[in-house]
């Protein structure tokens, strides 16, 4: 017969919510190629390019060498462009199917559903940031002076894209509306937030595209883990991405109680 | 006086382009009844199970399930459910065993009750040997039976089929009818909505009829069937359509 306590008030769902990790990670794992190889590659190549056949001709940063100061950026374009496309591709696919009725007529608490999503998303961005960070530590330019602060960065980063990536699954109607933000905003501020120069190279005009560029403020964050090189002020960095990410993970949770993109 | 398994109170639902699905709909399903569902395609059949299962916003009205409201306490309600929806909305690339193994998780099944009827489902409706397949690979009929054991994995008190047996060989539909008499005896509630008309009169105790998102009759299946031409007559009569002439009957 029925158990008796089926009536009774819910706690957390932590094997609803771990079962989503696992089904988001079976999901990844069918995309392999489009999940590691392809950013690993694309990164291999920035760091030979511009980290060692350029930046062997240019002189180091902050006492550092060139490719040690262009590494942290590199891992960082990548990192934002995982997280983002795990949550928003996961999202999208499972609306645009509809299977994520699956996820609405269960027991899960929106916190759930989101806390799942941005489980996969950190695990696919750090697994990528890892596969970077070895390639560095082949061409010798991999160091982190600050373990605690560079997991801030990489989980803290990764969760605020893995947020704007679930904002925008919900939002899009079409693959096209899906890639827009990708080509759109983050590819561009991505490349002028400080992957390969210092704010004191830019022109003097230009140079309030870096400091309105919240990239500017992750890749300087993860820098100043990794290096110790930071152009921000202390502490303005830490503080600008808990409010972002608290006001992006304020809406989606919004967004979800509403049913906005997910109930008819 | 006993819970009703389902209680609905003047539901109403309109969407955003303004069409008006279900009107001041209102009805009760008692515990361990077998309760038929009928009504005219775009009659808001779809959109009542959506409404009580959480796949769209109530826009005004009550759902209660087992007496817990479907809106505010829905996680607890939502537990009591399980719903074999028109459309088979699964994921293509995932295997049988996959979608309903994840299901029986997002219920907060462990590893080794979810195995053991996972195990029993796929035996039961026959999909062992395409258990590890993708779902895109299957036939509708096999499709179907996947998505009517991940319904149950569960083992829901309150059980909503939305058209079960659309498309699906007679075979099946008589394996599933054997199925839904034994775990309706067994005490699930059973809600059923389908075309077929001998399937509800065969299965059913108590039907109503839905047109233009209200309830244009309800009864028990004596008293439905119980006048000349039966359910068939009465539905055409409930829901204004004319009966076919038949040359020569």
């Amino acid at each position: 017969m029925f158990p008796a306590n089926r009536t009774a008030p819910m706690g957390v769902n932590w094997i609803g919510l771990s079962t989503m990790v696992r089904r988001e990670v079976t999901r990844m794992a069918r995309v392999p190629i489009q999940a590691f190889i392809a950013p690993w590659i694309s990164a291999l190549l920035f760091i030979f390019i511009f980290g060692f056949v350029v930046g062997g001709r240019i002189a180091g940063i902050g006492g550092r060498p060139y490719l040690e100061f262009v590494l942290p950026g590199i891992v960082m374009m990548n990192i934002v462009n995982a997280a983002f496309l795990q949550s928003s591709s996961a999202i999208y696919f499972a609306r645009f199917i509809k299977f994520i009725e699956e996820t609405l007529v269960a027991p899960l608490s929106y916190a759930e559903m989101i806390a799942g999503h941005l489980s996969v998303v950190v695990l696919r961005a750090t697994v990528t940031g890892i596969g970077i960070m070895a390639m560095g530590l082949f061409f010798g330019a991999t160091h982190v002076e600050s373990w605690p602060l560079f997991l801030f960065w990489i989980v803290s980063v990764s969760a605020v894209f893995g947020l704007a990536g679930i904002v925008v699954g919900l939002w899009s109607q079409s693959f096209e509306q899906l890639n827009m933000p990708v080509v759109f905003f983050l590819t561009p501020l991505s490349m002028v937030g400080g992957v390969f120069n210092t704010v004191d190279m830019l022109p003097e005009w230009l140079r309030w595209l870096a400091w309105g560029n919240p990239f500017f403020y992750f890749i300087n964050g993860l820098r100043g883990a990794m290096i110790g090189v930071d152009e921000t002020p202390a502490g303005l960095a830490v503080g600008l991405t808990l409010i972002l990410l608290a006001a992006l993970a304020l809406l989606t949770w919004r967004l979800f109680s509403k049913g906005y993109g997910l109930r008819e | 006086m006993p819970i009703p398994a389902l209680r609905i109170r003047n539901l109403r639902k309109v969407y955003r382009s303004g069409n008006v699905a279900v009107d001041d709909l209102s009805l009760s399903v008692e515990e361990g009844d077998f309760y038929g569902f009928l009504g005219p395609n775009g009659a808001g059949k779809s959109t009542t199970i959506h409404c009580i299962t959480g796949i769209a916003e109530p826009t005004s009205g009550t759902i209660e399930i087992f007496g817990l409201d479907a809106v505010k306490n829905y996680r607890e309600a939502r537990r009591l459910v399980g719903l074999c929806p028109q459309e088979f909305n699964v994921d293509p690339f995932a295997s049988p065993q996959q979608i309903v193994d994840w299901m029986g998780g997002y219920f907060g099944m462990g590893a080794a009750e979810r195995k053991a009827r996972v195990d029993y489902l796929m035996e039961r409706f026959d999909l062992t040997a395409h258990r590890r397949k993708q779902f895109r690979e299957l036939s509708g009929g096999l499709k179907r039976r996947v998505v009517l054991a991940r319904a149950l994995v569960h083992d829901p008190r309150l059980i909503i089929l939305d058209e079960p047996t659309a498309g699906v060989d007679v075979e099946l539909r008589r394996v599933l009818w054997r199925y839904l008499a034994e775990i309706n005896q067994d005490g699930r509630t059973i809600l059923l909505t389908s075309h077929y008309l001998e399937e509800v009169e065969r299965l059913c105790r108590d039907i109503a009829i839905v047109d233009k998102g209200r309830i244009v009759r309800q009864g028990s299946k004596a008293e439905m069937t119980g006048r000349p031409g039966g359910l068939e007559m009465a539905y055409l009569a409930a829901t204004g359509a004319e009966a076919d002439h038949v040359p020569g009957q």
